[in-house]
């Protein structure tokens, strides 16, 4: 009975530590109000606009992403919608590390740990890559189900939905597609054209917009050399510090912690665990997951070194290939890396421990290892110790939404032009303007970026049609030239020490920092034309087929093991 | 034997994880501020800076 108990607790143990480090991690951000934080905008209602569906004139590159939000957040008001899914998906991280490592509560337990406190999740959660976190939560669930699916030759009812929720971002979607290959391919020509249903279905959305905008689908070739993987974390040079799933290309989102000396103890520490693990432990890791975790490990390196050490390369693929620009920020492939990190430190923990004799030494080299990716990294704590902390949006925000819903209809365009703001009340800390969805109108938004002081070019063409507009001499020249490129509203905010350039039009409200101009009825704004609306209406079909024959077959399988 | 692996394991377990730590927070609180006054003079608002 007691033996039963524990065994209760043991399974549970893993997810209870991953709940504990989660919340450890987030911190601030699971207070009242919204991380925003580089590319995470989360607001309280964002609208299914034609950017979400992937109409838009801008890439792809916050779908299908945004438009589940835009439907989820009618259910779950968006602040708290945020935070389940942070929490959500460093849970599912730690927990199905875990379930990966196979038998042993040591195992089980570091491995949970280093697969949530990692520079790789600590460096997505600082610059906002919240869809990449979300793949990651799945990662593992998705290697589990797909080496069930080859272990019984059925279709696990829950590999479906995991590919969906794994499929949030085309980088992640990628990820999700490889590891499910991994773990599920045969020699079968039905087993390989069901992965190619699957994989095709739940990366449909932004697979087709990615297709309709092939014209302007290829990106900025600098952007390439700017953003491959950092050549060097603190001490640790490249490719030491991707051992340890670190590479961001920011330097901004690297914690403190990494440029020092525990960098270097925490690469020492998984390398050791490593090499034991490979020496006494690989024959406890299970049989059907060992290829597919040395497959995904040795993709995802490859891809990282590639684009480390071939940045040209890399840049002349965005800049002349559509879709080549994927590959761009190459240390977001490190996710491919962590499974296999975590199940090594796992297991070689696990046999460390039972060199010792006695239960109490077994005990402390056990909380020793379980704690040592925490001790190594403890800037992660505490929302990456205040980065994340979760702000109120200012009450000028309501006060243009507010306004923007009596006046004409038209799309907007907000000064100063630029992709990102420091806004004061959000700590200064950098977040693309949160605006942009949080007005709930089409909002035409600059999609240059500004690195190192240099500017990266765009690709939404309607972006440089507003841009060439606003560099016209006379404000009435401004004011024509935006009507003729469809925009009827422009938002003002007053950012200090930022000029920006006068429009005639009638200033129709002022909320605080921000200035309502209606620059008067112009050029419609571009639709999308019925082939586009229809080639996305299919691949929003296939993707929902995908989500309902899931989600059918988890209550079929939940109703039959009911029944037994 | 065991008497005496016992106490050398918890003492080297924990000073290191309190060493790791004490370091880790000092590092942290004296690195560089996220915003230098370069950035904050600048017109532009950054997406970042690389490490080199």
């Amino acid at each position: 009975m007691q033996d039963r108990t524990w065994g209760a607790a043991a399974r549970w143990l893993p997810t209870c530590w991953a709940l504990v480090l989660a919340v450890l991690m987030l911190g601030g951000a699971l207070g009242r109000g919204f991380v925003l934080t580089y590319d995470m905008v989360w607001v309280p209602d964002l609208s299914l606009g034609l950017d979400a569906l992937g109409l838009g004139t801008a890439l792809p590159r916050a779908v299908p992403s945004d438009a589940v939000v835009a439907v989820l957040d009618e259910v779950v008001p968006g602040e708290v919608l945020q935070k389940l899914v942070l929490l959500g998906a460093l849970v599912s991280a730690g927990s199905g590390a875990a379930a990966l490592c196979g038998r042993g509560t040591v195992a089980r337990l570091v491995a949970a740990t280093v697969f949530v406190w990692n520079p790789f999740v600590v460096e997505r959660l600082a610059i906002g890559h919240w869809p990449v976190l979300v793949g990651y939560g799945v990662l593992p669930w998705v290697l589990l189900a797909g080496a069930t699916w080859r272990r019984t030759g059925w279709l696990p009812a829950r590999l479906a939905v995991l590919l969906l929720v794994g499929s949030l971002s085309a980088t992640t979607g990628l990820v999700t597609a490889v590891a499910v290959v991994a773990a599920a391919a045969e020699r079968s020509r039905r087993r390989w054209v069901g992965l190619a249903v699957l994989v095709g279905a739940a990366n449909a959305p932004w697979v087709a917009s990615g297709l309709l905008h092939a014209g302007e689908a290829t990106s900025s070739a600098v952007g390439a050399d700017v953003f491959a993987p950092s050549s060097r974390e603190g001490l640790l040079p490249a490719p030491l510090h991707f051992l340890t799933l670190g590479g961001v290309w920011n330097a901004e989102s690297v914690p403190g912690s990494r440029t020092g000396v525990l960098a270097v103890g925490l690469t020492i520490l998984l390398v050791l665990l490593a090499a034991v693990a490979l020496r006494r432990g690989w024959s406890s890791v299970p049989v059907l997951l060992r290829t597919p975790l040395l497959v995904c490990w040795s993709v995802g390196m490859v891809l990282v070194v590639a684009t480390w050490a071939l940045p040209d390369a890399t840049g002349r693929l965005a800049g002349t290939v559509p879709g080549g620009g994927l590959l761009r920020d190459g240390a977001r492939m490190l996710a491919l890396a962590a499974p296999l990190t975590a199940v090594l430190a796992g297991r070689g923990a696990d046999a460390v421990v039972r060199v010792f004799p006695d239960t109490a030494s077994r005990t402390m080299v056990a909380l020793g290892c379980v704690l040592a990716p925490v001790a190594l990294m403890p800037d992660a704590a505490l929302g990456l110790s205040g980065r994340l902390a979760a702000v109120d949006y200012t009450a000028s925000y309501e006060g243009a939404v507010e306004a923007l819903a009596t006046l004409p209809p038209g799309d907007v365009v907000l000064l100063p032009f630029q992709s990102y703001r420091a806004p004061s009340w959000n700590g200064g800390r950098p977040v693309l303007d949160p605006l942009g969805r949080y007005l709930g109108r089409h909002v035409v938004v600059e999609d240059q970026l500004v690195v190192d002081g240099e500017t990266l070019a765009g690709e939404d063409p309607r972006a440089a049609e507003v841009r060439d507009g606003l560099a016209a001499p006379t404000p009435e020249a401004r004011a024509e030239a935006l009507r003729a490129a469809g925009v009827r509203l422009v938002v003002v905010e007053d950012v200090d020490r930022v000029e920006v350039p006068e429009v005639a039009g009638d200033t129709v409200g002022e909320y605080g920092e921000l200035r309502v101009v209606d620059v008067g009825p112009g050029a419609a704004p571009p639709q999308p034309t019925g082939a586009w609306v229809t080639a996305m209406a299919v691949a929003w079909a296939a993707w929902a087929s995908l989500l309902l024959v899931g989600m059918v077959r988890l209550r079929r399988a939940r109703r039959s093991n009911f029944a037994q | 034997m065991n008497n005496l692996v016992t106490p050398v394991v918890s003492c080297v377990v924990g000073g290191v994880l309190a060493v790791a730590t004490l370091m880790g927070v000092i590092a942290n609180q004296t690195s560089a501020p996220e915003q230098s006054p370069g950035t904050i003079d600048s017109p532009e608002f950054s997406y970042g800076a690389t490490i080199e």
